[in-house]
């Protein structure tokens, strides 16, 4: 080996042994590098993995503390994700025809009027407060007819305030938009319509057993009032079975029966108007004569619903004082009504109005669900009317009987038109027979 | 008055009576921040034992624990606290304005400013300080994961929040525009922002994300003692703020709930030499001198400002850092 040979070859160990540790330290940074890159990295997924459970434990919280707003053929309505705050917004706007047939059929004119136009605000809040307010903008006046609380801890024991509907009759419980007729039968006129009070209520037995009873300020037959007439108060009450249960398949689950009454101090409070289907006031009172003494009604009332037929049936009887100078006397009034329906389209008849199986849209073939209805009713007076001089046969019959035949169209769960003819006889020489055909427009939703 | 008037209200007198004559126990509800649930456990043994002594009524306390601001909000909408007892006065002034709950004097009700114990804020890092960090210059290094809640929501990340301005403006002799640009720098080192202090914890702790968590000094202590000395050290910086949590009673719905008197000895009692010896315990800085030396070990020493040095008080701080569309927003906003 020559001596460049073995320099050489010097040259390259040296040189080898030197870059050795050098090759190692790079692999070394490169190791450290890489440690460094997986840390970063997994700090990365990690902190993405903790930032989507923030993201789904602040979505969750969003949900639980939110709201959703819905707009459907149930109304228009605000609620809290957690159910506990509810606002709803509705509207009950009826537009009527009356047309009055025959010379002396009605004192009143032919008219086009909004019977009802009455936005509705209703809700709970805190979970266990229900409320209710609805004021009424129609003919021309503008009442309050229902303004309460209800609360509903237990469903076996409901306390209700404010102004609401007694309980006492069966047809005036009934929502207006519900009811098979355009305007309420004779028994109706022998119920409170409003009153401002307390009530307790509740289901008992599976729903078998309903209750309701309360105090209130004291108002007329079918009347309202927003403030006392006396230091008396009136009371109401009323107990409601439906003891068969088990669906549509079992042919008694439709059936409800019981009754409802009242009674109170009916001292200066206003005088009672008992108004015939075409809304005519058939009973004057003579001048000079108030309401006095005590006011005591009993109202038994059924109802049975089976498939698309229903029926309704009730009788009230009130008793009443009035005083004419010095003479104070208690009169008793009586009326019944038995009202039958059939849903031609074979709709489920109930308490409640029937949802069409298709909504009225003659693109698809929808035809809504189609109503006949028909009822027979009576309201009587006893003869002490007359002979103690609180009214006189010429201005008030004491007796009248009505039959009412009508059709309803549900064109789908909010609008309704119907049309009815209405016969009342008041037996009387003075006073002629009313016949009316009534129709209605009406949007309602709650 | 009708008799039967008469008889009615009677009876409802008769049976309010009778209601009232069964006493059970008086049950308060103490709202209040993240990291106090350990402190108010003890403490809330510990004052009912002393009030079933003093007055023979049993009281059963119930605690809320949440971010300071969120906790404040639930007692604003409606939560049913008697007492609140959270991380910073804003959060108390704000129930007192916006829910008319307690009157606006609230703090000069107490001593202390009624912040019967005080805290500071400290750093949790990885055993061994990998990252090598010893102040708040550190936290803004490329690299470091630091971890803190969000000022919008956490009473705790506003005093951190606001300690690292304070440092930054001492470091920048008071030049506004580079302490917004080193909390800039900070907050962009921050991969998560919990709600709470609770929350931001269990993500260093338990999640293993960052490499330092700005903590309160009590949580800080808990973490290492309680969830392991050999995983975590303390790094106490050159200087912090010295946080002062406050308390008070919510007088309308403690008179309503007709708990104003106990409510009252509730908070009374933590300025006591035992509730003083329970905060110590806890980590929390006592205010009382006596329990303040025999602890005087186990707090750090460390230059503290407090928010009116610095801020000229928290509602100068709040509209200015961390109401919406202030510097907080601009500076996350900008991430």
């Amino acid at each position: 080996m020559s001596q460049h040979s073995r320099r050489f070859g010097l040259t390259a160990l040296l040189t080898a042994m030197l870059s050795a540790p050098v090759w190692a330290q790079s692999t070394d940074e490169k190791v450290q590098e890489l440690q460094q890159k997986v840390e970063a990295l997994d700090q990365r997924v990690k902190a993405d993995e903790r930032n989507k459970e923030l993201k789904d434990d602040a979505a969750a919280d969003e949900a639980k503390n939110g709201a959703a707003v819905t707009a459907d053929t149930s109304g228009f309505k605000i609620r809290s994700n957690d159910g506990n705050f509810v606002l709803k917004i509705g509207a009950d706007l009826q537009v009527d025809n009356r047309s009055f047939e025959g010379a002396g059929s009605s004192s009143l004119p032919d008219t086009i009027l909004l019977r009802r136009v009455r936005p509705t605000f209703s809700g709970t809040i805190y979970k266990y407060v229900d409320f209710f307010f609805r004021p009424d903008f129609g003919q021309g006046q503008t009442v309050i007819y229902d303004a309460y609380l209800e609360l509903k801890y237990f469903s076996a024991a409901n306390l209700r305030v404010g102004k609401f509907k007694p309980p006492e009759g069966l047809e005036r419980l009934q929502s207006d938009d519900d009811t098979s007729f355009i305007e309420r039968g004779l028994p109706t006129l022998l119920v409170p319509s409003r009153d401002i009070g307390y009530q307790l209520s509740g289901n008992l037995l599976k729903r078998r057993v309903y209750y309701a009873a309360g105090v209130f300020n004291g108002v007329p037959d079918n009347g309202l009032a927003d403030t006392a007439a006396s230091d008396h108060r009136s009371y109401s009450g009323r107990l409601f079975l439906t003891p068969f249960q088990g669906g549509s398949e079992n042919p008694l689950s439709g059936l409800g029966f019981g009754v409802g009454g009242g009674g109170g101090n009916v001292d200066k409070i206003a005088l009672p108007s008992y108004k015939s289907f075409g809304q005519n006031t058939f009973v004057t009172f003579a001048s000079g004569v108030v309401a006095a003494g005590h006011r005591t009604t009993l109202a038994p009332h059924a109802y049975y619903y089976f498939g698309p037929f229903g029926v309704l049936s009730e009788y009230t009887l009130t008793e009443e004082g009035f005083q004419k100078g010095a003479v104070r006397r208690d009169i008793a009034f009586r009326a019944w009504q038995v009202a039958a329906s059939y849903i031609l389209t074979g709709e489920h008849k109930s308490f409640t109005s029937p949802t069409p199986r298709k909504a009225f849209d003659l693109r698809n073939g929808g035809w809504g669900a189609w109503e006949v209805a028909a009822r027979v009713g009576d309201f009587s007076a006893e003869r002490g009317l007359y002979s103690y001089g609180f009214a006189t046969p010429a201005q008030s019959p004491r007796h009248a009987r009505e039959w009412v035949g009508g059709v309803n169209w549900y064109l789908n769960r909010l609008l309704r038109i119907s049309v009815d003819y209405g016969n009342t006889n008041f037996a009387s020489a003075s006073r002629a027979s009313e016949r009316v055909v009534l129709a209605r427009f009406q949007i309602n939703f709650i | 008055m009708t008799r039967t008037h008469r008889l009615i209200s009677l009876s409802i007198l008769l049976a309010a009576g009778f209601a009232r004559g069964g006493q059970g126990p008086v049950t308060l509800l103490n709202v209040s921040y993240d990291p106090t649930r350990e402190l108010y456990q003890d403490f809330n043994a510990a004052f009912s034992k002393y009030w079933k002594a003093k007055t023979g009524v049993d009281v059963v306390i119930k605690q809320s624990h949440g971010g300071s601001g969120k906790q404040a909000r639930a007692v604003i909408d409606g939560l049913q606290a008697d007492v609140v007892t959270l991380a910073l006065a804003y959060d108390i002034d704000a129930i007192a304005e916006k829910a008319g709950l307690l009157p606006r004097n609230w703090q000069s009700r107490l001593p202390d400013n009624s912040s019967p114990y005080t805290s500071t804020i400290v750093f949790l890092v990885r055993k061994g300080n990998p990252k090598h960090i010893r102040d708040w210059g550190d936290l803004v290094r490329p690299g470091i994961g630091v971890i803190t809640p969000n000022p919008k929501t956490s009473g705790g990340a506003r005093w951190n929040y606001l300690a690292a301005w304070g440092y930054a403006l001492k470091q920048y002799s008071n030049d506004e525009g580079k302490a917004e640009d080193f909390v800039t720098r900070l907050y962009k080192n921050v991969p998560v922002l919990d709600s709470g202090a609770r929350g931001a914890t269990t993500t260093f702790v338990q999640r293993g994300i960052g490499d330092v968590l700005l903590a309160w000094e009590n949580e800080a202590f808990l973490a290492l003692h309680e969830l392991g000395k050999d995983k975590f050290d303390l790094v106490v910086p050159s200087v912090s703020i010295l946080a002062e949590p406050p308390v008070s009673v919510v007088d309308k719905v403690a008179n309503h709930r007709g708990t104003a008197a106990v409510a009252k000895a509730y908070l009374e009692y933590l300025y006591s030499p035992e509730g003083q010896e329970i905060a110590a315990r806890n980590y929390y800085r006592p205010r009382l001198k006596e329990v303040a030396a025999r602890y005087d070990n186990r707090f750090p020493h460390l230059a503290l400002f407090t928010v009116d040095e610095v801020f000229g008080g928290w509602q100068k701080a709040q509209k200015k850092h961390f109401e919406d569309g202030g510097i907080f927003d601009r500076i996350y906003q900008g991430r």
